[in-house]
């Protein structure tokens, strides 16, 4: 455990020497990554070793406060999360250094770098705290350091409401977390997760209120429809390395929550599984439905994020159904798909967020329509991020695809359960169409932003990002190629994670989850055929061509010899027929004029539920000003009618006491 | 076995540009034409092979790489398979996922090759595939998922190879997923009435409006390829239709090819009464490809409850 507390206080020292060597940024900057990827290298030692099987011993810290001590320990699943949090942190911080760069006279800079130093010990905090309140000051940590993250850019409006948003949310989110540890830790001698799970057992009608309680609070953090009005606006407020971590990690917390939470409980009742399943389902679709209709790259891809959080809780809802149903394979499988797709989304979402900085920083812009033609002026980038919208679609042969393709697993299992859980099979269908949309989408924004001819002048301008930039990207580019073409060497330790949360002892898991480390073999294999078959009809092709002509021309235009490039196909032309078959589901408002074509996306849950809801709240309270005169006789009017009626009521009815 | 799975590969990459010349000569002689011979794709690719290609100056790598990658995915996902009605060369617990999955990956690299021209044609047909194609993906998982229940495997050696010897048990529920692998053929490999390879007209075209820059070699291994997915769909149908896998080797291949012959003449005969559908209506025409196979697994697990 010494290495990892060792390696948080360098990451915050990174944060403090920031600040401190605020008058000269270059040299605050690059202390700034060495003691930040150093501090997350030597933390990760301890999470690499738990989760190839090391057992580590908890520490307590010494602490005043009622509710026991403040544990600290890391399992295979804190470890799974720590790796997480650490790996795409170091490699963001990097990024950061060099996006900030651009905004020294913003003046901001070194706050931020504390405020993410701040974050991701918070983060790694978050995943190993075993005790009540040390987890609640850390989820508070968290919330808070990411709040003055998003509102970097306070000068816009927009940000500052994004920001706002984003507060009320999380704070909801913290105090039906108190109210659900305080529900719980009655029954418990002190407030430890060890001595709470202890008294999982005895909770009788409290533990379903507790995993209702946890699924709001957990869900408001990961984002899941409908509870993700927060999160478009806010990842796309944050600069963009923050982004990442926002999008890549702070809402897998979310996930990590709810994991803990069945970790301690035991295995839910079969309604939580089947609701986990649902909004899984719902989060996925719409999440994707949603993000086809943006034009913004930013707020696209934070979409993409409930979507993915929608796979991820597909997996966890079948994984609960398995173990509500006593169907091990099933409980095994659907964990194992959820885990592995929360380490696959980290990973391909942080490249893309990065990805989109990149973007933003060389043309100024996040408007699809504003872009074009990138491939071109940035190839590096543009491998990049085609890997990591391959991999996000869930296409072979990058790692999106594994996890999905466990999801799959684990739903056609449930079919085949004989149990009530076989109605899950019909979840696959939606994974199936999830998979469709984002292919769609992605589509969209690579051909938009990268293909075709550019669209403005600053898109036809951009200059490739130098290597500090690109380097982390090509590192999550790598991982996501490693991991899709060789998942075999995640799975044991997924299986691992597997094993704390469902319960089971690990050599079961380790049994259950061997058709799919075969599995995962035969994924290498098809891999390599693929890789082969390309080669192999390249060269056909080449010798095709060395006979022959190949002449480089224009565009076919039909005929028509003046094309321009206001008469490529716009991001919002290419969603539109898909948009146009959801409807009012989509929530875009479409302009339509002789000469134009222009949507507008709405966020469907904010703008059209809850701010009307609001405002109905505060028309309510309108009606009660009245009341509200500031003249002293007319309040201790209202305190003689109080306590007249009260007195009546006891006249009334208390006369049995 | 393994031998067999590799005449059987080798006869689908032989045969497979037949298909839609027996597609267009069914048709022709319904419609009271004599019509292009059935070997007119060979010809067709043989003439194509030995063109010059023309590239425009606003495409990138992207474009020259797609065609390659469209059909080695549908060559790998043809490696998945049973087509000798046995045994894939390739076989997993759910390989079904991968299967799909390389087809999609074939279709994004189609659609993004279409982007890169920059054209709004293209860029009109790329969106269309993409609409169409996202709306076909959860029939065909539920196509899968409804072939895992009746069978008890989950992968597609098994799923196909096993499905033909339930008719008398689950035999409303495989007629309802041939019928849907039926329409996801029809709109996976761009025939009427979801879309008309013969049209002249581009504001109505799906996938040969997509393809408008691809010349040459190009072209030709686009076409090809599209021919492979009619012969991997077709596959798949008959494999849900025909038992073969008690059949010995050599009468088991023969049946195939009739039997995918035969598929292709049936899709010549809906070309032939039907006209091409309003690009409006064809999402409807999806759901209804998935709603038969939903219903299957209702069926199918009514009976096994």
């Amino acid at each position: 455990m010494t290495p990892l507390l060792v390696g948080l206080a360098l990451v915050l020292l990174g944060g403090v020497a920031a600040v401190a060597l605020a008058r000269r940024p270059h040299l605050a900057a690059r202390v700034f990554v060495v003691l930040v990827v150093s501090g997350a290298g030597t933390a990760l030692v301890p999470a690499v070793r738990v989760l190839r099987g090391a057992a580590l011993a908890t520490i307590e810290l010494p602490t005043q406060v009622p509710g026991g001590p403040w544990v600290m320990g890391l399992d295979a699943l804190s470890a799974w999360f720590l790796v997480l949090i650490l790996g795409v942190g170091a490699l963001a911080a990097i990024f950061g250094a060099w996006y900030l760069a651009a905004e020294v006279e913003h003046g901001g800079v070194p706050q931020t770098q504390l405020g993410f130093a701040f974050l991701l010990v918070a983060l790694a905090l978050v995943v190993s705290a075993q005790a009540t309140l040390f987890f609640l000051a850390a989820w508070e940590l968290m919330a808070l350091a990411c709040y003055f993250l998003i509102v970097f850019d306070h000068r816009r409006a927009e940000v500052r409401r994004a920001g706002l948003v984003y507060l009320v949310a999380t704070h909801a989110a913290t105090l039906l977390l108190i109210v659900m540890f305080g529900l719980w830790s009655r029954h418990a001698p002190d407030f430890t997760f060890a001595s709470l799970a202890a008294v999982a057992g005895e909770l009788g009608a409290t533990r379903s209120l507790l995993l209702g309680l946890g699924l709001v609070a957990f869900g408001l953090k990961a984002g899941l429809v409908p509870l993700h009005f927060w999160l478009p606006e806010a990842h796309a407020s944050a600069p963009s390395h923050v982004s990442a971590i926002m999008s890549g990690v702070m809402i897998k917390v979310g996930i990590y929550g709810m994991l803990r939470l069945v970790a301690m409980l035991g295995a839910p009742p079969a309604w939580w599984g089947w609701t986990v399943l649902i909004l899984g389902a719902v989060s996925g679709v719409l999440g994707v439905l949603w993000a086809l209709a943006q034009h913004d790259l930013k707020r696209l891809l934070a979409y993409h994020s409930v979507e993915n959080i929608g796979i991820i809780l597909v997996g966890l809802g079948a994984g609960a159904l398995g173990l509500a149903y006593r169907i091990p394979l099933l409980a095994a499988l659907g964990v194992l798909g959820a885990v592995l797709h929360t380490l696959n989304h980290a990973l391909f979402k942080g490249l893309l967020f990065l990805g989109a900085g990149g973007i933003l920083r060389a043309t100024g812009t996040r408007e699809l329509e504003h872009l074009g033609a990138l491939a071109r002026r940035m190839p590096l980038t543009w491998i990049t991020f085609l890997i990591g919208s391959i991999a996000i679609v869930g296409l072979p042969p990058l790692n999106g695809f594994v996890s999905e393709w466990v999801v799959f697993q684990a739903l056609f299992h449930a079919g085949l359960s004989g149990t009530p859980a076989a109605l899950a099979v019909f979840g696959a269908a939606a994974l199936g169409l999830i998979g469709g949309l984002a292919l769609l989408c992605f589509a969209k924004v690579c051909g938009t932003v990268f293909l075709g001819h550019p669209r403005t002048p600053a898109a036809g301008d951009a200059v490739e990002v130098p290597a500090a930039a690109w380097g982390p990207m090509l590192a999550l580019a790598l991982a996501c190629g490693l991991l899709g073409v060789l998942p075999g060497i995640v799975i044991p330790s997924a299986a691992r994670v597997v094993a704390t949360v469902a319960g089971i002892p690990a050599d079961v898991i380790g049994e259950l989850t061997r058709p799919a480390l075969s599995g995962a073999a035969r994924i290498s294999v098809l891999a390599a055929v693929l890789l082969g078959v390309t080669g192999l009809t390249a060269v056909l092709r080449a010798t095709a061509q060395r006979r022959t002509a190949v002449a480089a021309g224009a565009t076919w235009a039909c005929g028509y010899a003046a094309p321009t490039t206001r008469m490529q196909y716009s991001a919002s032309s290419f969603a539109a027929p898909l948009v146009d078959v959801f409807g009012k589901l989509a929530g875009v408002t479409v302009e339509r004029t002789a000469q134009a074509f222009a949507t507008h996306p709405a966020n469907v849950v904010l703008d059209r539920a809850l701010e009307p809801a609001w405002r109905a709240v505060r028309r309510a309270g309108a009606r009660l000003r009245p009341i509200q005169q500031g003249r002293l006789q007319l309040y201790l009017l209202y305190i003689v009618a109080t306590v007249s009626v009260l007195l009546l009521y006891l006249a009334v009815f208390g006369g049995a006491r | 076995m393994t031998a067999v799975t590799w005449v059987a590969l080798g006869l689908t990459l032989v045969a497979a540009p037949a298909l839609p010349g027996i597609v267009n000569r069914t048709k022709s002689l319904l419609t009271g034409r004599r019509g292009a011979p059935v070997t007119q794709l060979y010809r067709d690719l043989a003439r194509l092979w030995r063109k010059g290609t023309v590239y425009s100056r606003t495409t990138t790598w992207v474009f020259r790489i797609a065609p390659i990658l469209l059909l080695a995915t549908t060559a790998a996902a043809a490696c998945l398979l049973p087509l000798d009605g046995r045994s894939a060369l390739l076989t997993f617990a759910g390989d079904f996922i991968a299967f799909a999955g390389l087809l999609a990956l074939g279709r994004f690299a189609l659609v993004l090759a279409a982007l890169d021209t920059g054209s709004s044609f293209e860029g009109m047909g790329a969106s269309r595939e993409g609409t169409f194609g996202s709306m076909g993906e959860p029939a065909l998982v539920l196509c899968f998922a409804a072939l895992a229940l009746a069978t008890g495997g989950t992968s597609l050696a098994l799923m196909f190879s096993e499905a033909p010897s339930l008719w008398s048990a689950d035999g409303p529920a495989l007629a309802m997923v041939a019928g849907a692998l039926l329409l996801l053929t029809i709109a996976e490999t761009g025939r009427v009435p979801v879309d008309d390879p013969a049209t002249h007209l581009e504001l109505t075209m799906i996938h040969e409006v997509m393809v408008l820059d691809h010349s040459g070699p190009d072209l030709a291994i686009v076409q090809y390829a599209t021919a492979l997915k009619l012969a991997l769909f077709g596959t798949m149908i008959v494999d849900v239709l025909v038992p073969r896998a008690g059949l010995p080797v050599a009468a088991s291949l023969a049946v195939w090819l009739v039997a995918l012959g035969a598929v292709a003449v049936a899709l010549g005969v809906v070309e032939a009464m039907m006209a091409r559908m309003s690009l409006a209506r064809v999402p409807r025409f999806l759901v209804a490809a998935g709603i038969l196979p939903a219903f299957a697994i209702i069926l199918l697990l009514g009976s096994a409850g």
